[in-house]
């Protein structure tokens, strides 16, 4: 049975900026409801140096808690993310961890998971059945 | 040539091919344009009544008894469609007096009130394309929002003044929290500021306009302070990211800009990605003097009045979406509400406000299926030539939904 690391990881704490995607925009047009839309913009970018060394790789499923909401993401590496913080395209998943005052950036942590990327009707299905 | 209404850009130079009814090959728009035309069949709205689908006419009735019979409606969305539409719907809203609000209230409304009220002063893209020397992008990534920006209209053309190319005759300064895709632009004849607080940015230049030492950036400021008095006329593009970042006080950006253009002539433009916000900001102030977040049955404009509020202080019992999908882009605390009230969609594409609206009728997707007018971030009219016409669309319903009010 292979080892698995990720299982002894600990919450990272990081800062979320939030902007534009043009790949993810794109597949906003193809359809919200398909899964090139899951798959672009169920997605955490993380700078690759500060995602190795806090001991997460490429493709990697995590858990992305804000406040009381979290969501399960796929991480990717990118040169664009912040040096020790992380990237989110805006879309629903962005939204439900948001207010006003962090709509642009928000304070998250990260932590590994081994469920699978969170749909959008699950954020639709966890919005409606809020008090 | 046809228009792309994908964001506030409006490039009118859009070439496409149709194979078979619909459009199979686009040249010179940007991924985001080309997606929108190559994607008109792809997600189209169906009309609805209570999640089931139904026929036009009858979710035409269904939309219609809600409006009637509500007694505090709010109007919303409206960025994404024509000025025609925009028009209707201001209507609409002032015959039920009702509330109405835009995307502009959380995006770049604040920025156009201020052009609008000439507290700043601001130009077009082809004065930009022209003229302009030093251009800054200040918490925005054209490269991702406005993806032809950089090439067809501000860095990278040739135009007026500006004949030497963008090695020599611009200077692109980027400031923004990441190293942005844009921000990686900035090499030869640019800079990229980091930026962990936009008012000490601003503060730094306001100091070295006034003879002291900057803060922050003490060797960049002053130089791009001397490239604007080189250039003489100099461009500030403002996004979200600085919007946000002043957290709603913007005296100190007035401030900067009343300075700079002490010493050199500066501009600023949103830079805004919602194809027809600015239209729908000039129509409502023209009509009222404000450009979003009105009530016409308290005749003013209030920040109780946002989209968010109303749905937050339980204040209205109907809503009315066009073209916009505010699951998608509002936070959900506030955007769930809509499943509480009578919510009547209407947009060409499947929205997730859809799937909890009491009603979704179909409309056109503006500059493919339909005609009409938009005015782009720099208050510049664009007239949009569609591919196709399908009378089904935003006007076309919007009049249908006043016909009983």
């Amino acid at each position: 049975m292979p080892l698995e690391f990720s299982r002894f990881l600990k919450k990272v704490s990081v800062e979320v900026v939030v902007g534009r995607w043009s790949f993810q925009v794109e597949a906003m047009d193809r359809g919200k409801f398909s899964d090139e839309f899951t798959e672009k913009s169920a997605v955490l970018y993380l700078n690759e140096e500060f995602g190795k060394s806090n001991g997460f790789r490429e493709g990697d499923i995590v858990r992305l808690t804000s406040g009381n909401k979290s969501v399960n993401l796929k991480v990717l590496f990118s040169d664009i993310a912040p040096e020790n913080g992380a990237f989110m395209p805006n879309s629903i998943y962005t939204s439900y961890l948001t207010d006003f005052s962090s709509f642009k950036r928000f304070r998250a942590t990260i932590e590994p998971s081994n469920d699978r990327i969170t749909k959008p009707e699950e954020i639709m299905q966890k919005v409606l059945s809020m008090d | 040539m046809h228009v792309c209404a994908g964001c506030s850009c409006l490039c009118d130079d859009i070439e496409v091919e149709i194979r078979d009814g619909s459009v199979s090959k686009v040249y010179n728009a940007c991924r985001r344009g080309a997606g929108i035309f190559l994607n008109t069949g792809s997600s189209r709205a169906e009309p609805k009544i209570d999640g089931d689908n139904a026929d036009f006419e009858k979710a035409v009735k269904g939309a219609q008894e809600i409006i009637q019979s509500s007694d505090s409606l709010v109007i919303y969305g409206l960025d994404t469609v024509t000025l025609e539409a925009q028009e209707l719907a201001i209507k609409l809203a002032e015959k039920k007096e009702a509330y109405i609000d835009d995307n502009s209230t959380f995006c770049l409304g604040d920025f156009v009130e201020m052009i609008l009220r000439k507290d700043i002063p601001s130009t077009t893209l082809e004065e930009v394309k022209n003229n302009a020397y030093v251009i800054f992008y200040w918490g925005t990534d054209p490269y991702h929002s406005l993806s032809r920006h950089l090439s067809r209209y501000t860095y990278y053309p040739r135009g007026g003044k500006r004949q030497r190319g963008y090695e020599e005759d611009r200077f692109l300064v980027v400031l923004d929290v990441r190293k942005t895709h844009t921000a990686k632009l900035a090499k030869k004849n640019a800079r990229f500021l980091k930026v962990d607080s936009d008012e000490e940015v601003m503060r730094g230049f306001i100091d070295a306009l006034e003879g002291r030492s900057p803060k922050v950036f003490q060797k960049d400021i002053p130089r791009i302070l001397k490239e604007m008095e080189k250039g003489g006329f100099n461009v500030i593009f403002g996004g979200l990211g600085l919007k946000y970042g002043l957290k709603g006080d913007y005296s100190i950006l007035k401030e900067m800009i009343r300075k700079m253009n002490e010493r050199s002539e500066v501009y600023f433009i949103p830079a805004g990605c919602h194809p027809n916000m600015r239209g729908f900001n000039e129509l409502l102030f023209e009509k009222t003097g404000y450009v979003n977040k009105y009530s016409f049955k308290d005749q003013t404009s209030s920040d109780e009045f946002a989209f968010h509020r109303l749905l937050e202080d339980g204040k209205v019992d109907a809503a009315l979406i066009i073209g916009s999908d505010p699951l998608n882009s509002l936070p959900l605390q506030y955007a769930r509400k809509l499943a509480d009230i009578n919510t009547v969609v209407v947009d060409p594409r499947e929205t997730f406000t859809g799937k909890i609206a009491k009603v979704v009728l179909p409309s056109s997707i503006a500059g493919i299926e339909g005609g009409g007018t938009m005015i782009g971030a720099d208050g510049t009219r664009i007239r949009l030539k569609p591919v196709f016409e399908r009378e089904i669309n935003d006007e076309y319903v919007l009049k249908r939904l006043l016909e009983v009010i």
